[in-house]
């Protein structure tokens, strides 16, 4: 269970929702908060806020930060592999901007109260999601190129609403996130167009990958709104401005001529343009696939858990070292060039 | 001293006071840096905990001798190869 | 001398083979340490480790342009095309990524050798060469603060940091004495203007990094330089290496990608 510390308190966050809080006191807070909200402003983490308000962000955060960090590991693992300078040093870029945004992510979560350690803790002990799509595997380079176009062109459509939230820390990682995802969907479109217009072998090198992505990527979202539990209060507010299924058909939109435009298929029978609606018509993912592979039974959830806390068991003396200097007091100032500020 | 100016903004360093603690750094800093203009949120960090680059290491630091083009957005030029592969081969989309 | 074409067949040679074994050390390293991103011991260290393999990358891209303008071919056939035997890289960075200690230990004896063969570049007769030196060693800059404060850190905070990085410096030495080998054609190049001779180059490096390893309570071992790499005379590493950094390129599957 996570803690959090306020007005120098341990409070522990609940896992369920938390009993409703009552009186006119809150109220009276409820609505100066929801007004705010209303208002389009944002709320700063020194700001009262419902418990529930907390908990969802803490979750959420949480959940995206850990999609981020074990989103490197399907791409990490072609970085070995690039087949040019240039698409190394490019993979290489992308990786390490998922690393970071997991940094940013981890960041705004502590504002709410919990540290990045507890948060670590609860996924590696199989307490936290993280998001499905990162449970399938990576087979081939053009791998690489069709979760740069598709599953990043999926991420950036959710954090572009993401981005427009209620929670200023939430909101202004999203912010620098966002303008660094452009770069991965041009790098993977880059990479994807190099194979589409390939020989006939990289051509079919990228069709398998599309067949393989492409579900993923709708899964991305998350369940359909029938199903989604969170999403009523989410949208109340304003942790999320979108539902899954809006979010969902956006993307679709946008996407899928993007690869059929360069005579690919996409693996859905029933996807078509609907001009009436102005909109793609498409087939859902397998839901009770997506239960499953959310529970732990996708093809590579107890690889990707294995590599996270193989890192994380490896690195430990490291930051014990790092720990045990500091506590010293003798890590100094480097060579000492660097001296303090004198603002 | 850090000043938020207005909600959902990012808190930016706008100087510093003497001060024997936070909270009297807190309460002269008040008025020396918010007696106009706006704020709705004002941090007190001590100044010894903010440990900085110089001025003139920063060319040598920040700014990279070499090509880091492939790290921008602006680095690809994607869309022109597309164009030219639909003409190629009359591609077009189905119903769109 | 600044028109490669004016360069004296045998110079060119010389100076070319200095130029591969720079540019063949700094490609293997940023492979090397790329196989961190992802699996590093700290969020923020994975990221900083992440920036110095793009460095060496883009500094063995460097070189091997150089190459190019001295009629090599271009820097991905350079890369991918070769085998083991042609590359003339110290064996220092083919060795395998092994644990942070050894990760540290090698970036920062590499990093140092790199300061100190830059800084006698930057005054290369070869133009072209002086000009390239001079933007990379601004680089590095950074690299040494980061590799020094690793050392610095890492080297006695405790019992079982100093063990990890005593057994990294013990493994990395002689392989980094290595990095001193001198490439064929020294002499000429010596003659000629284009650098001084490695063994001045090591005994500069020498004198910056014994203190620093001291200072962090590491023994350095003594040991015989282990050479071969810049002729071509490698450890069994290196053809797994190569194995994984060329399997796509060399696929067949397509030639552009």
């Amino acid at each position: 269970m996570f803690t959090y510390r306020i007005h120098g308190q341990t409070v522990p966050v609940p896992e369920q929702a938390p009993p409703p809080q009552e009186g006119p006191e809150y109220a009276d807070r409820l609505a100066e908060f929801e007004a705010r909200i209303a208002r389009g402003e944002k709320i700063e983490p020194t700001d009262w806020m419902p418990e529930e308000y907390r908990r969802q962000l803490i979750r959420m955060i949480s959940q995206h930060a850990h999609s981020e960090i074990v989103g490197m590991l399907p791409e990490g693992q072609w970085i070995p592999h690039a087949p040019t300078l240039r698409r190394k040093l490019i993979l290489i870029a992308k990786v390490q901007d998922e690393g970071g945004h997991g940094q940013l992510l981890y960041r705004a979560a502590e504002t709410l109260g919990v540290t990045r350690e507890e948060m670590i803790e609860a996924f590696l002990a199989g307490k936290a999601k993280y998001s499905v799509v990162f449970n399938y595997p990576a087979l081939t380079w053009a791998d690489v190129a069709a979760i740069g176009l598709l599953i990043d062109g999926a991420a950036v459509v959710n954090q572009l609403m993401l981005a427009q939230g209620s929670y200023g820390p939430y909101a202004r990682a999203m912010k620098r996130i966002c303008y660094e995802e452009s770069f991965h969907i041009k790098q993977g479109y880059d990479a994807f167009v190099a194979l589409a217009t390939g020989t006939p072998a990289q051509r079919q090198m990228i069709q398998e990958a599309v067949n393989r992505w492409w579900y993923p990527a709708l899964m991305l979202f998350g369940p359909p709104d029938r199903d989604s539990v969170h999403t009523p209060t989410l949208l109340r507010w304003r942790i999320k401005t979108k539902t899954n299924d809006e979010l969902r058909q956006e993307f679709v939109d946008q996407y899928a001529p993007m690869v059929l435009r360069l005579g690919l298929t996409i693996p859905d029978p029933n996807l078509r343009y609907d001009p009436e609606a102005g909109h793609w018509r498409f087939s859902e993912p397998d839901w009770e696939e997506f239960w499953r592979v959310i529970k732990g039974n996708g093809p590579c959830n107890a690889e990707r858990m294995a590599a996270r806390r193989r890192a994380h068991e490896e690195g430990r003396w490291v930051r014990e070292a790092l720990a045990a200097k500091a506590a010293r007091g003798t890590n100094g100032g480097g060579n000492g060039r660097y001296a303090m500020a004198s603002v | 001293m850090f000043l938020q100016e207005k909600r959902g903004e990012p808190h930016v360093h706008v100087g510093a006071v003497h001060a024997p603690d936070p909270e009297m750094a807190f309460i002269l800093a008040k008025e020396q840096f918010v007696r106009r203009g706006r704020c709705v949120s004002l941090w007190v960090v001590p100044a010894e905990a903010i440990y900085a680059s110089r001025a003139e290491d920063a060319e040598e630091l920040f700014s990279s001798a070499l090509e880091k083009e492939y790290r921008e957005p602006r680095g690809f030029r994607v869309a022109e190869r597309v164009r030219r592969w639909m003409e190629r081969h009359g591609e077009s989309l189905p119903d769109a | 001398m600044g028109n490669p074409s004016q360069m004296p067949e045998p110079l060119r040679e010389a100076v070319g083979s200095l130029l591969l074994a720079m540019a063949d050390d700094e490609v293997l390293l940023g492979h090397r340490d790329s196989e961190w991103v992802g699996h590093a011991p700290i969020l923020e260290a994975d990221i900083a480790i992440a920036s110095i393999a793009q460095d060496e990358i883009g500094h063995a891209i460097l070189w091997y342009s150089l190459l190019q303008e001295l009629g090599w071919p271009d820097p991905d056939r350079m890369a991918y095309f070769r085998d083991p035997p042609e590359f003339r890289n110290a064996t220092l960075v083919e060795l395998p990524r092994g644990d942070w200690a050894f990760t540290a230990v090698r970036q920062f004896l590499f990093d140092f050798a790199e300061k100190v063969r830059l800084e006698a570049l930057m005054a290369s007769a070869w133009a072209p060469l002086a000009e390239a030196a001079a933007k990379v060693r601004r680089e590095e800059t950074y690299h040494l603060m980061h590799s020094r404060a690793w050392i610095a850190r890492l080297g006695d905070a405790t019992e079982e940091s100093h063990r990890r990085m005593q057994a990294a410096l013990d493994l990395a030495w002689p392989h980094a004495l290595g990095l001193f080998e001198p490439a064929p054609g020294e002499a000429l190049r010596v003659a000629e203007g284009i650098q001084p001779p490695e063994v001045e180059l090591r005994a500069r490096w020498e004198a910056e990094v014994r203190p620093i390893l001291e200072a962090a309570s590491l023994v350095i071992p003594e040991a015989e330089p282990i050479y071969g790499g810049r002729t071509g005379r490698h450890t069994e590493h290196l053809a797994s290496l190569l194995a994984d950094f060329q399997m796509v390129a060399r696929s067949g599957l397509g030639e552009t990608w």
